[in-house]
């Protein structure tokens, strides 16, 4: 049954996963997210929807009510796996009266790391986030972005199987962020499963393979970026001159006029020649014809918009 | 082990980054130079006749300020250990530390380092416990130092050695850690420094005044009558850990004579007072010669009861 379940090719495998605080607050009502191995996975979804909640639980920092599930093939909990993840919690506060090296060091003894290994991996990592120079001054003199690069080497120390960020680029100048996109693509080359908490959506879609978008502690939308977004493709068509006396004829095609180009939502390429033709036969020039894919935060506002809340991304 | 050892040591590093730690051991420092600047001058037969304050500058003859009396040199160095020892490192010493050491789990506690401990491989038992004796290290250095540098002192500088007195480092560690008990409970509960400090001071004041009924009750049959009383008095006097009892087993390991053998015989007005000092004096010296292991074990049972239930709600709570 063990080898079966640690052959599992996910890498994250969460079913039902509940959550009430207090007997009142239900946070979590029912989670059901599969990460794939080796794969930069996101979490997104507006303040409040649990998504801190869930990665608590991953972690086993929250005691869920009611949750199956494997991670890396064991089940959820499994204080042995946790030695394979590194973890990077939202908003951490490190001992200031260590210095980064020691930092390391300390975290690393605790999922197990031997000392060796430890020196070697610090060493590495401290220069691959550009700490170097600041390895043996005290955390407390650390400014939040150096604060937030330390964090990241520290979830890195145990060359885990499966990293979970939350926030990652909290605090991080633009260099920063890219520098750590590029780290994340590289964890990803090597095989490893990224888990991303991230309110900048953004971010999330340049690194991200799949996502889920958690809303009201249930997940609303799951799935690859292009599976999330391939049916909110809109073409838009630029023009020059004036579309007033066609307004009905577009208007029936289901074309909206937005300044100095038309929207037509959906991919139906007949139905955009059919407005190229209307265009053309009036003598309007055409300046370009662009197909239009939504971004991630369009998909959040529309998949907010059909549950009937407000859009407010958050952590 | 590994985690658990870098909890201890990280505790380590958390104490001596507090500044009442070097106040601590400052004092430490003081007091052995105190000490080292006082010395006895004795007779043939070894009896002490003379002190002498900085090298010589004050000389008190014992013979003047109480006339006939002979004091033991045993006596007079061992009495002055225990009032030291007692007093600095049983009273002042430990008050410090249970308010040095009052942060040490509400800091642990806070949101965001706290996720990072709970998500490593070791279970939360263990990562509590790895705490708790973690910082009964701020205590075990302190006293070490403590104790240590007046050994020195009363061995070179008084002639006289007592290596029963090295024991009063793990005693001092077992007092302290019959307190901390409370403060880490508490923090657990509430997370808070202050609730923590407060509490276990509370706690210490409870645990000498439930004691010191019990030897009221001793000293006034009267109030033996009320059978109720004196039971309730008596139990909880043996379920609170005895921390005054530390103090003597302290002293009586070391050397020194019991206090009611060094107190001056003072004039008293009438016999009626006399009885009762005499008898306070008996129900001092039973406790100083009392057998340390059902004291010390009633103690710890009370310690393990506490931490288990702080352990407990450690474990059951979400961060």
């Amino acid at each position: 049954m063990v080898a079966i379940t640690e052959m599992t090719n996910w890498a994250v495998d969460l079913i039902d996963v509940r959550k009430t605080y207090d007997r009142k607050v239900q946070a979590l009502r029912g989670v059901n997210i599969q990460v794939g191995r080796g794969e930069i996975f996101g979490l997104l979804g507006p303040n409040g929807a649990g998504k801190s909640t869930l990665v608590k639980i991953m972690m086993t920092v929250v005691r869920p009510d009611h949750a199956f599930g494997t991670i890396l093939g064991r089940p959820l909990g499994n204080r042995r796996k946790l030695q394979r993840i590194g973890y990077l919690p939202e908003g951490h506060r490190f001992p200031g009266y260590l210095t980064g090296m020691q930092l390391l060091h300390y975290y690393g003894a605790l999922v197990k790391v031997p000392r060796t290994r430890r020196e070697a991996n610090a060493e590495s990592l401290l220069e691959r986030v550009g700490m170097t120079r600041w390895a043996d001054a005290r955390i407390d003199k650390y400014s939040k972005g150096m604060l937030q690069r330390l964090g990241i080497a520290q979830a890195l120390l145990n060359d885990p199987e499966l990293v979970v960020l939350d926030e990652p680029t909290d605090g991080l100048d633009p260099l920063a962020r890219r520098e750590t996109r590029e780290l994340l693509l590289e964890l990803k080359h090597r095989g490893t499963t990224v888990f991303l908490n991230s309110h900048l959506l953004s971010e999330l879609e340049m690194v991200c393979d799949r996502v889920a978008i958690l809303i009201d502690g249930l997940v609303a939308r799951q799935g690859t970026l292009s599976e999330l977004t391939e049916h909110t493709v809109e073409y838009r068509i630029a023009f020059s001159g004036s579309v007033t006396a066609l307004q009905a004829q577009l208007q029936a095609l289901g074309v909206s006029i937005e300044g100095g180009h038309l929207s037509l939502p959906g991919g139906d390429m007949e139905r955009v020649n059919r407005v190229i033709d209307l265009l053309r036969e009036r003598g309007i020039t055409i300046e370009s014809v662009q197909p239009h894919r939504f971004s991630l935060e369009d998909v959040l506002v529309e998949t907010l918009g059909a549950q009937g809340r407000a859009a407010s991304p958050g952590p | 082990m590994m985690p658990f050892w870098a909890l201890i040591a990280d505790s380590f590093r958390e104490a001596l980054d507090r500044k009442i730690f070097w106040v601590m051991l400052c004092i430490s420092i003081l007091v052995a130079a105190a000490m080292f600047c006082v010395s006895f001058e004795g007779t043939a037969d070894g009896s002490i006749e003379e002190l002498n304050v900085f090298f010589g500058a004050y000389r008190v003859r014992l013979s003047e300020a109480a006339p006939g009396t002979v004091i033991p040199r045993e006596t007079i160095i061992g009495g002055v250990v225990y009032l030291v020892m007692d007093h600095v490192l049983g009273g002042i010493g430990i008050l410090l530390a249970l308010i040095a050491t009052g942060s040490f789990f509400p800091s642990f506690l806070e949101r965001g380092a706290i996720d990072l401990a709970l998500s490593k491989s070791l279970s939360r038992p263990l990562l509590f416990l790895a705490k708790y004796l973690g910082s009964m290290a701020f205590v075990l250095v302190q006293a070490t130092v403590f104790v240590g540098l007046t050994f020195l002192v009363v061995g070179f500088r008084w002639g006289m050695w007592m290596p029963g007195y090295l024991l009063v480092i793990p005693l001092m560690v077992l007092l302290f850690s019959y307190l901390y008990c409370v403060s880490a409970w508490v923090a657990v509960r509430t997370r808070s420094t202050l609730a923590a400090v407060l509490v276990s001071l509370g706690a210490w004041v409870v645990f000498v005044g439930l004691q010191g009924l019990g030897d009221v009750f001793e000293l006034m049959p009267q109030w033996k009558e009320n059978r109720t009383l004196y039971t309730v008095a008596r139990v909880a006097g043996w379920v609170v850990p005895k921390t005054q009892d530390i103090t003597y087993f302290a002293g009586r390991w070391s050397g020194a004579p019991a206090p009611a053998d060094v107190m001056p015989k003072t004039r008293v007005p009438t016999p009626a007072d006399r009885e009762l000092i005499d008898k306070a004096g008996e129900v001092d010296r039973q406790r100083f010669e009392q057998r340390a292991l059902p004291s010390i074990g009633s103690s710890l049972l009370f310690e393990a009861v506490v931490v288990a239930a702080a352990m407990w709600t450690f474990s059951r709570r979400d961060y």
